[in-house]
């Protein structure tokens, strides 16, 4: 690569590469303007987060929307905790019953193999809302309505499939020499799944957990239906019921809570990151 | 220890046979390799015999006892694969322990085993690295390791030499035998490379499109090849083969061959007369054929040098003949040239005919 850049002389800026360059800064632009315009807001007092003038950097910065979260007024550690005990509880279940049904579908040889696959694929494809209603009476029969469990079950509907589809694709890329050997030393299936396997997939199970726990976080809409009581609602859906009232919305408060609310999903973006990029592109190229 | 045993043994793949009617008997100890090129069927009939595929029809014994739906688990085997099958996650040592854990043997027993088959194997120094810090031959000699703590009634290795270079394929070949001497199991050994074959097995099976071609010692195999197949598979370089035709009925029946002189021997006439094939295939191992046109010879042939290949000791000179094209081995003292004008003789004992329809050898 050096010896051709080299040869080429200084890289000239050709038109080409403006257009790419271009799109690269509005597609960051884009993803990011949100993210600081939160940022600011919520280090703005309240008067200037509603001026009819706004500001790009506060005038006055304050931590006042961050201690108010930890005030009297609003249960804001219940709406956290219930919102990481129940997407890492989604997460855990989800790869507990996705690594062996993928192992399955990726190993075992049986008749509507294919078919199975597919029928999961499907599922996933449809639209939370079409879940709704069934999840609701599911939910109501079992007397899990405005629950941790409840939501969870809902959660883990949803974020199963995908799961499934994701540790397969990790599973395919384990030599089958290996699980061969294990079974010429003697074990079982579900002893190789659990001590071969498994040490082997684990950047897999890692990504394709935080990927559910991402997805389950940010879901609205099921807590919105199926929790009814607040304090056992979940972060993003109380911020929508807490900061909106009818004559006026707390845009400072919410914005605080909405960095917070992202936080727990950047610090796990970041702690698996090497692992996911490494687990997505897995099996991409020979040897890997 | 085993003895091995396969009767009529078959194996479909939905519609597709891949194995026809394989029959063979390994004795208890003996080392026995399975040779053929890719698709032929080796790798299946040894993962068959691993237990690792299903037989679709036939039997399979391990000394008289039935294994045909007896799990790999409990076969008593051990088996070396060809990419070795380490577990990448855990240590050499682990690698070598995981089996025997497995079968609840006592921690110091399992910690004598691992480290006589580290020491035999000069992996002493290895214990404690995990398989990607090791070459390719350290990874073969953990994979031959696993196997030997096992103490298996039976060996199955499954072109384990395929991933090393040549030169440390040599050596390895060397270490394989010695373990197999050490452990004295029964030892089953794919491979497609014929001087692997000849090399290291007691006896050699010889594979083609599924089916079991010929069963013999590497004497055997190379002095009477059961037909035109194992002819050019075993030997390097290759058998050459020209083309004939009987001409005549009887014992006034003669092989014309355009560009050869040739005198059968009586044996081979009989043969011959009693195929009654018309179409014929003469086989010469390019070390049969003497530079020179030797008048008491029984056969002579000339032809046109192609390609001369120098190996330092000697050459193999490929030159064209009317009926095709041969391989000769010759002593670097006779230097040849590409287009050189040359001719060969030499004793019909040396040749082998085969009927050409049928490939089978007719003398």
């Amino acid at each position: 690569m050096s010896d051709r850049r080299q040869q080429d002389g200084p890289r000239r800026f050709t038109l080409g590469k403006a257009v790419q360059y271009l799109a690269i800064a509005f597609g960051l632009f884009w993803s990011l303007a949100p993210v600081y315009w939160m940022l600011a807001t919520s280090f703005k007092t309240e008067l200037e987060a509603t001026r009819i003038d706004p500001t790009l950097v506060p005038l006055e910065p304050t931590l006042a929307n961050y201690i108010g979260l930890g005030g009297q007024s609003l249960p804001f550690f219940a709406f956290f905790f219930n919102s990481i005990l129940s997407c890492l509880a989604t997460a855990a279940i989800a790869v507990v019953i996705a690594t062996p049904a993928a192992y399955a579908l990726s190993r075992a040889r049986f008749r509507l193999r294919g078919t199975v696959s597919y029928a999961i694929l499907v599922f996933r494809m449809l639209p939370l809302v079409v879940m709704l209603a069934p999840l609701y009476l599911l939910l109501l029969n079992l007397h899990l309505l405005d629950s941790i469990g409840g939501l969870v079950v809902g959660f883990t509907t949803f974020g199963l499939p995908f799961a499934v589809w994701m540790m397969k694709s990790f599973i395919d890329a384990v030599p089958i020499e290996v699980e061969e050997a294990a079974r010429v030393d003697g074990y079982p299936r579900w002893q190789i799944l659990l001590r071969v396997v498994t040490p082997l997939i684990m950047p897999g199970i890692l990504t394709t957990a935080t990927f559910v726990f991402m997805e389950a976080w940010n879901n609205l809409i099921y807590p919105l239906t199926f929790m009814t009581t607040m304090e056992k609602q979940t972060l993003p859906a109380a911020l929508v019921l807490t900061f909106t009232g009818q004559f006026k919305t707390d845009w400072g408060g919410m914005m605080a809570a909405a960095t917070v609310t992202t936080l727990p999903l950047m610090i796990a973006f970041f702690a698996v990151q090497r692992s996911m990029v490494r687990g997505l592109t897995s099996g991409a190229v020979a040897g890997a | 220890m085993a003895r091995i045993t396969l009767k009529d043994v078959a194996k479909f793949y939905g519609d597709a046979q891949v194995l026809f009617d394989c029959n063979l008997e390994i004795a208890d100890h003996e080392f026995v390799v399975l040779v053929g090129p890719s698709g032929s069927g080796k790798t299946t009939l040894l993962r068959i015999i691993a237990g690792l595929e299903h037989i679709s029809a036939g039997d399979l014994y391990f000394d008289d006892r039935r294994v045909n739906d007896v799990d790999v688990a409990d076969r008593d085997i051990a088996m070396v694969f060809q990419n070795y099958g380490l577990y990448p996650h855990m240590s050499v040592y682990e690698n070598m322990a995981f089996g025997l854990r497995r079968r609840k043997i006592p921690a110091s027993e399992i910690d004598r085993r691992v480290r006589g088959a580290a020491e035999m194997l000069n992996m002493a120094a290895y214990l404690q690295r995990r398989p990607r810090q090791l070459s390719g031959g350290q990874r073969q000699r953990v994979a031959l390791g696993r196997a030997i703590v096992r103490e298996p009634a039976v060996f199955l290795l499954d072109e384990p030499l395929s991933n090393l270079d040549a030169h440390l394929r040599v050596q390895m070949r060397a270490e394989i035998l010695r373990v197999h001497r050490a452990v004295t199991a029964t030892a089953v050994y794919v491979t497609h490379d014929q001087i692997e074959a000849m090399t290291m097995g007691d006896r050699i099976v010889v594979m083609h499109e599924g089916r079991i071609q010929q069963v013999g010692t590497p004497d055997e195999l190379y002095d009477a090849p059961a037909n035109r197949f194992v002819a050019s598979f075993i030997g390097t370089p290759a058998m050459g083969f020209i083309e004939a035709t009987l001409e005549g009925e009887g014992d006034r029946a003669e092989l014309v061959v355009p560009g050869l002189r040739l005198n059968l021997a009586e044996p081979q006439r009989k043969a011959l007369a009693r195929s009654g094939a018309r179409q014929v295939s003469i086989g010469i191992r390019p070390e049969r054929l003497v530079l020179g046109d030797d008048p008491s010879a029984d056969w002579r042939v000339a032809g046109t040098v192609d390609v001369v290949e120098m190996l330092g000791s000697e050459q193999y000179v490929h030159f064209s003949t009317e009926a095709g094209s041969l391989t000769a081995r010759v002593s670097r003292d006779h230097p040849l040239k590409v287009q050189e004008s040359v001719t060969f003789s030499g004793a019909a004992q040396h040749l082998h005919l085969f009927d050409r329809e049928t490939g089978k050898t007719l003398a």
